[in-house]
């Protein structure tokens, strides 16, 4: 899949931001035993994080990201990736422990795909994470086989 | 004859091993795809073997084909149309959904029909022959192992040997489906009561309704399904969408407007509230819905709905709504919506019922208190009063104000002893009854002793403190007052060069004793004094090194009690901040002799 601006998607890749070792390797083992083809990638921070994606040359279909992380939150991290028109097609999960209504109303406004909240027994966990991702590799997968829809731009909204 | 018995004798050698093999596999693996994998290999080893299938029914219609060929590793899997007509199952045998495989051998040359399609896909790989394994694997489930041979084996107790075969690996295969079917539902209940458990805390986390519903619809999804939507009975009896959320943000909108103004949506949720169950449509019965298959909303085809109703004490809340994009088998079962809709249900009486009674002990406190002071040209009067905690009880403390017929000015302060609707009941009772009094002209004294009289009829076992004072202009600016107090703390006058006394009076409190022995005293108040009148509350508060907020309060009312609205308020906050323990209700009273010549 090919982005209109050129730039490879590769939906085989998911980006995992999580700055607690837990949930990290919760995540891993989550998605081993329900997406074995996916390769999941893990960094620990949100600095750096937009320069160092739009230096690749294929970006990752997902992006799994927590909200409470030292450094930027999730939330700074949100509006700078939904920034770059470049990023558009990347898939951005908010992955939490809140399920404030304030909350995921901030990161729908700011751009978020979805908003899972992060249960804490693993077998949940690894459900609403399965959920998550089927829904977004349905929905890629139709929309890759349909003549692309342009993205509205919350920044135009 | 020796041939073939030394060829079938070489055969059982390794068959045990194999068989073994497949039934360690059988406890292991996670799916029936994968248990098959290992039971075509295991036929397809056997000499003669050109081809083996597995087709899954339910009932007479066909679930899927796989083929697997000695020619192609791989198993080809089909799914789609096939009909069973006529092709027998074993029955079950009783007190079990399964039952012992049955095994028909097929001449493929003479045609293929009441096996198909495997007999086709069979002769495809060169087969004439086929032995055919039938076997139950739940109520209206079942499957067919079928191999297929380049030839009716010439040799009976060959035949004999593949048809026990055959048999011995469909029962590794019934047993392996059992396992496995066991091990989802035992994981898909952890799911539920992980589930359940998780949103009982959400729904432990407010005690607003909207946002208790936002957060368990928020868990929902996608934990249990893509969307969820929950409607409410409003004040005006219509049902009305409370809260709504979905797993993509760009359909979340999309599902609040349909939930709000969809008729069939609409039609959909009145129907569960009547029918009083869980409503699931899918597929055809979604033909007409906003969400079906064949329509365009947003993000992917619905493929099921599930509306549960919510009931909480024999009524009618509301509904809880499910959209699955998810396959239509993946619709949560009757015991996790059922027992969601249950839990969600108390939650919102809960709620609707604590925020129904708060709003009742705001009303009740309010009318236990007057409205409004009343104007009196010679006095300011000032007046606070601090709920001790968020406690649901209406306290009993309470002051009044009251200017009697001849213009006097009649000041009231009083504390039922307890909180609740007998306390709060007894104030109200107390209160007015002296307000009653004191508005005729009855003196402090004689007013608190009818009050006693009446406290005693009434029977009531709580007792009560009151201080009423009478405040007289002396014509200069001053006041005389007369003061008298029935078990309740003294008041302190301060003076207007910041001089703090005791207006010492005594007497036994109301309500218990028919002699309350009142000892009233007369003070004169000059221009510039006030007469700071209290409950308990405020001399009681402890600070965390258990001094009584009493030793500070000469200070306490020198410092605070200033001509400025916010006077007695000022002294509640101090004791406020004072205060590390105790936590009862206060009351504060402040006249201020204004000096003016009345």
């Amino acid at each position: 899949m090919t982005t209109e601006r050129g730039r490879r998607i590769d939906l085989g890749s998911v980006l995992v931001v999580e700055d607690n070792l837990e949930d990290a390797e919760a995540i891993e083992r989550a998605l081993r035993h329900t997406h074995p083809e996916l390769r999941p990638e893990f960094t620990t921070r949100g600095d750096g994080l937009l320069e160092m994606l739009l230096a690749r040359e294929a970006l990752p279909g997902l992006v799994l990201l927590d909200l409470n992380m030292p450094g930027p939150d999730g939330h700074e991290v949100l509006a700078e990736l939904r920034s770059r028109p470049e990023l558009d097609d990347v898939t951005v999960v908010v992955f939490t422990s809140s399920t404030s209504p304030a909350e995921v109303d901030a990161c729908y406004a700011a751009g978020a795909d979805s908003y899972v909240y992060k249960p804490v027994n693993f077998t949940l966990f690894r459900t609403v994470l399965k959920g998550a991702i089927d829904y977004w590799q349905a929905s890629r997968g139709a929309a890759s086989h349909a003549p692309p829809v342009p993205r509205q731009q919350s920044s135009e909204a | 004859m020796t041939t073939a018995n030394s060829r079938i004798d070489g055969i059982d050698a390794s068959w045990p091993a194999r068989l073994h093999s497949l039934w360690l596999a059988a406890q292991d693996v996670e799916n029936v795809e994968e248990m098959a994998r290992h039971v075509y290999a295991a036929m397809l080893a056997e000499d003669d073997v050109l081809a083996v299938t597995g087709s899954r029914w339910e009932g007479d219609r066909l679930r899927y084909l796989r083929v697997a060929t000695t020619a192609r590793s791989t198993t080809t899997t089909t799914t789609g149309a096939g009909t069973a007509a006529g092709r027998p199952v074993p029955p079950p045998e009783p007190g079990r959904a399964a039952a012992r495989p049955l095994v028909h051998h097929h001449d493929l040359d003479a045609g293929t029909e009441g096996f198909a399609p495997e007999g086709r896909a069979l002769a495809e790989a060169g087969a004439h022959f086929a032995l055919e394994s039938r076997f139950r694997l739940g109520e209206n489930d079942w499957a067919s192992y079928s191999v297929g041979l380049a030839e009716r084996p010439r040799d009976a107790a060959v035949l004999t040997a593949m048809t026990a075969r055959l048999v011995q690996l469909s029962e590794v295969l019934v047993a392996s489906n059992r396992r496995i079917v066991e091990a989802r539902e035992h994981e898909r209940r952890l799911i539920e009561d992980a589930f359940l458990a998780e949103a009982s805390l959400q729904m432990d986390a407010s005690l607003d309704v909207q946002e208790t519903l936002s957060r368990v619809a928020r868990l929902a999804v996608p934990a249990v399904a893509e969307g969820c939507a929950v409607h409410l009975f409003a004040d005006l009896g219509g049902l009305a969408p409370v809260a709504s959320a979905h797993v993509a943000a760009d359909v979340q909108p999309w599902l609040a407007d349909l939930a709000r103004d969809d008729p069939w949506f609409a039609d959909l949720v009145d129907r569960a509230v009547r029918s009083g169950e869980c409503v699931v449509l899918s597929g055809e019965e979604l033909d007409g819905a906003p969400f079906g298959p064949h329509t365009d909303g947003p993000g992917q085809p619905v493929n099921a709905v599930s509306v549960s109703p919510l009931r909480a004490r024999g009524k009618a809340l509301g509904t809880l709504t499910f959209i699955y994009h998810r396959g239509e088998d993946a619709v949560a079962g009757t015991r996790l919506l059922d027992n969601l809709a249950r839990r969600a249900a108390l939650a919102i009486d809960t709620t609707t019922a604590y925020e129904q009674r708060r709003r009742h002990v705001e009303q009740l406190q309010r009318h236990l208190l007057p409205n409004a002071l009343p104007v009196w040209p010679s006095a300011d009067l000032y007046a606070a009063y601090e709920v001790a905690d968020d406690s649901l009880e209406v306290g009993g403390d309470f002051y009044d104000a009251v200017v009697d017929r001849d213009g006097r000015l009649a000041v009231v302060i009083g504390d039922v002893c307890g909180r609740g609707a007998e306390a709060a009941a007894l104030t109200g009772l107390a209160r007015h009854t002296l307000r009653t009094l004191l508005e005729d002209g009855v003196l402090p004294e004689l007013a608190l002793q009818r009050l006693n009289t009446i406290l005693l009829d009434q029977g009531t076992t709580r007792f009560v403190t009151a201080l009423v004072a009478v405040l007289t202009p002396d014509g200069g600016g001053a006041c005389l007052a007369r003061v008298a107090a029935a078990g309740h703390p003294s008041p302190l006058v301060r003076r207007k060069d910041g001089l703090v006394e005791e207006v010492r009076v005594t007497g036994l409190f109301l309500g218990v004793l028919p002699d309350t022995d009142l000892q009233p005293t007369s003070l004169r108040l000059e221009a510039g004094d006030s007469l700071v009148m209290f409950t308990d509350g405020l001399t009681e508060a402890r600070s965390a090194s258990g001094v009584f907020f009493e030793d500070h309060l000469p200070e306490a009312v020198r410092d605070c009690v200033v001509e400025e609205p916010e006077t007695a308020a000022g002294l509640v906050a101090r004791m406020s901040a004072f205060r590390a323990t105790g936590s009862d209700d206060t009351a504060v009273l402040v006249a201020h002799v204004k000096g003016t010549a009345g």
